[in-house]
């Protein structure tokens, strides 16, 4: 395999470490230097061609490339296997309605959350159970960090300069989770978004803010009641770009679900229910209309693991989700 | 022991950028036509109605077209590129006052003068940093932009009369850049 990309040389190991830092190469955090050994693997795991074109960010006139992508991989940390994940993901990112553009480069300085579903969660260790959402799996943190070195090293969005993000914030580092589809009988999302239950496919989402939806109560409608609660606490505007593809993503914590599935609720229920509600007409500074074009624009994950009886509400920046398949 | 690594970036801003050449200017605004490609952030675009306003009382302007694109960071409709490129003959974007706005109302200026309507963009103080990243990747690094400064905040959360004195504020600076007096300056 013939790689593209510009070749660097370095003493050992650690000065090539170093090197990245003062290059400007990292998010902050050391790096695995990205040998073409290692990048060759990856491209090999996920059966693509180095120059095979992943997506583009037109206002910037970049163009991903798949050896790009897994270089990064490599510098994630990501084990080969990951990559056709990553790819996937890179791939979501760039669809037009993602709008890649926007949501990295916004004072508002937006996350991306990278969910998996399908067989390939178990098959390389994607956690969707007890912190999922947090540090300690490695498959979750190397996936989710590797779409963001995508989006410093290629996107060009580096902060300070094209990333204007005014604060930002640590779900900036890596923020990636599989949806947990063996707890109960509810349709996973990917297969509610057209795939089939043996695809595996990601969803990415931005996230212009991740909201707790706390409800101790065991009534499963006053549980959907604070899930729309929250929601309507900033409301969701009309996007024309974005038009009827807006959405949200509502993550349903195991003892809520538990509760839900008790009383029978499927997710096409559920959704149908937070829609209705989440709809109605602004009421107040802080019960605001969540303008979403159709219940299937809710796009409800099961995740988490036993204890506190919560769920959690991905408000959007100015995209919608979109999907791929892990080809 | 020598380690080979890869380069994880498309090489340096700009590299692969097609050269890039400024559309000629007229010596004057009188009788052209003023394109606005407005990106709705805030009230700005009563400030750039005041713009025109001016502009038309001062220098003449056979007239002006405005679109607002559908989001404050994207490409406008291609209807809307087509209106402001079959009808404008000189043009100003933005405003570049957030993050991903400013630099795709750069955009929108740099595609401008691809297509030989001069332009110029205006962009909030705080956002220089990213709009100079977007003119180096396009190849283009000393593109002029006119910049608007505090106490203007960046997200055009302006009052009426706000917008007014923006729009006398920043008319030098725009006919300075659409004009052959002042393109190279």
């Amino acid at each position: 395999m013939t790689l593209q990309s510009d070749t660097l040389l370095h003493e050992d190991y650690p000065e090539a470490v170093e090197a990245y830092f003062e290059n400007g190469y990292t998010d902050g955090l050391p790096i695995i230097p990205p040998t073409p050994e290692a990048v060759e693997s990856m491209l090999a795991a996920a059966h693509l061609a180095g120059p095979e074109v992943l997506g583009e960010v037109p206002t910037r006139n970049v163009t991903v490339t798949a050896e790009k992508a897994a270089v990064n991989a490599v510098m994630a940390g990501c084990k080969s296997e990951y990559f056709p994940v990553v790819a996937a993901a890179v791939r979501a990112l760039l669809q037009p309605l993602a709008n890649c553009h926007s949501t990295t480069a916004t004072l508002a300085g937006s996350a991306h959350a990278l969910i998996v579903n399908g067989p390939v969660r178990e098959r390389i260790g994607v956690v969707s159970g007890q912190a999922c959402m947090g540090p300690g799996f490695r498959t979750n943190a190397t996936i989710g960090r590797a779409l963001r070195l995508v989006i410093r090293n290629v996107c060009r969005t580096v902060p300070t300069e094209l990333d204007r993000a005014t604060f930002s914030w640590p779900l900036r580092y890596s923020f990636c989770f599989g949806e947990n589809e063996e707890y109960s009988d509810w349709t996973p999302n990917h297969v509610l978004q057209g795939y089939s239950p043996e695809d595996s496919a990601v969803t990415i989402m931005s996230v212009m803010r991740l909201l707790a939806a706390i409800e101790m109560a065991p009534e499963s409608e006053v549980i959907l009641e604070m899930i729309s609660e929250t929601a309507r606490l900033y409301g969701l505007s009309v996007d024309s770009f974005v038009g009827d593809a807006r959405g949200i993503v509502v993550i349903i914590g195991m003892e809520h679900q538990r509760r839900l599935l008790d009383d029978g609720w499927t997710k096409e229920a559920v959704r149908e229910w937070l829609f209705e509600r989440m709809t109605r007409p602004t009421i107040g500074r802080y019960d605001l209309k969540v303008n979403l074009a159709e219940p299937s624009r809710i796009l409800v994950i099961a995740a988490g693991g036993p204890g506190i009886a919560e769920s959690r509400v991905i408000m959007p920046h100015l995209a919608a989700p979109t999907h791929e398949q892990v080809r | 022991m020598p380690l080979i690594t890869l380069d994880p970036t498309n090489g340096p801003l700009g590299s692969d950028a097609a050269s890039f050449e400024m559309a000629g200017r007229p010596l004057t605004l009188a009788g052209h036509t003023l394109g606005i490609i407005a990106n709705g952030l805030g009230q700005s675009e009563v400030m750039f109605d005041a713009l025109a306003d001016q502009l038309s009382k001062w220098d003449d302007l056979a007239g002006s077209v405005k679109v607002v694109k559908p989001s404050v960071a994207v490409a406008p409709w291609p209807a809307q590129w087509a209106e402001i490129t079959e009808h404008a003959t000189v043009a100003v974007t933005g405003f570049g006052g957030c993050g991903s706005c400013s630099t795709r109302s750069m955009r929108d200026a740099l595609d401008l003068e691809a297509a030989g309507i001069p332009a110029v963009c205006l962009v909030h103080t705080a956002l220089v940093p990213a709009v100079r990243a977007l003119c180096s990747l396009m190849g283009a690094p000393d593109y002029p932009f006119v910049i608007v400064d505090y106490p203007y905040n960046p997200t055009g959360n302006w009052t009426v009369d706000e917008c007014n004195a923006l729009a006398t504020q920043v008319l030098d600076g725009v006919r300075l850049r659409l004009t052959a007096s002042g393109a190279d300056q």
